[in-house]
């Protein structure tokens, strides 16, 4: 399983780590690109419906981020 | 409390990550994501057509009322106390919020095994992997909120079926 590329959907609240992220890429640092992110106006926001909802559609991890 | 569901639902806590970064910590973000993507990496490829029924059974538990409403009373049982007047330690509420969790989820799960064609006890047991007198014992609690309904004998068995 060396070369298994998981797919996460991440989902990062608007203010805090979606801007965090934005700056990593402004900054050039490099991380992996398995991220597919959703931006949410804040984590609060989050489901564990919309959690269980990921995994059913076939991700392999999920990234709550605020 | 979703992390413990993922667990019962043999998908596995390591799949969910929670972490708290703020806009000015770049750096941090990419270790959170790293870390993630290595740990779900380790965790392997999720088979989501063999979890489909437990994923369904586990949208369902955090879809469901009494789960949505002890939730959302967590502050206010805890710390000022519920409609008599009591005030909850915290450990008494999870410890009450878990076992109401894992009550949803395996009734949830029998009556996805009924509704795919399981008709008896044994059915639902070899489908589900709980016990048989798990399953009696929450099957009852299914007829009384009209989920399931008992239809008769099946070489001397008692069969079930879905409303």
């Amino acid at each position: 399983m060396a070369d298994f590329e998981p797919k996460i959907v991440a989902f990062l609240c608007n203010w805090c780590a979606y801007a965090g992220a934005d700056l990593a890429g402004v900054s050039r640092l490099q991380y992996p690109s398995n991220l597919r992110t959703v931006r949410v106006m804040c984590s609060g926001r989050v489901d564990p419906v919309f959690i269980v909802k990921a995994f059913k559609q076939g991700c392999d991890g999920v990234l709550v981020s605020g | 409390m979703t992390q413990k569901l993922l667990e019962m639902a043999g998908i596995g806590k390591d799949r969910l990550h929670l972490a708290w970064v703020s806009s000015a910590e770049a750096q941090r973000f990419v270790d959170v994501a790293t870390n993630t993507i290595n740990t779900v990496k380790q965790q392997g490829k999720l088979d989501s057509k063999a979890a489909a029924m437990r994923l369904e059974a586990a949208e369902m538990t955090v879809s469901s009322e009494t789960i949505r409403w002890l939730v959302g009373k967590e502050v206010k049982i805890t710390a000022k106390g519920d409609v008599y007047g009591r005030k909850w330690d915290v450990d008494k509420y999870e410890s009450i919020l878990y076992m109401e969790l894992e009550r949803e989820y395996q009734k949830n799960l029998i009556f996805l095994a009924i509704k795919e064609g399981c008709k008896s006890v044994r059915d639902v047991s070899d489908k589900t992997e709980l016990e048989l007198l798990r399953i009696s014992y929450l099957l009852a609690d299914l007829e009384k909120t009209n989920r399931v309904e008992f239809t008769g004998m099946e070489n001397s068995k008692p069969v079930f079926a879905v409303i």
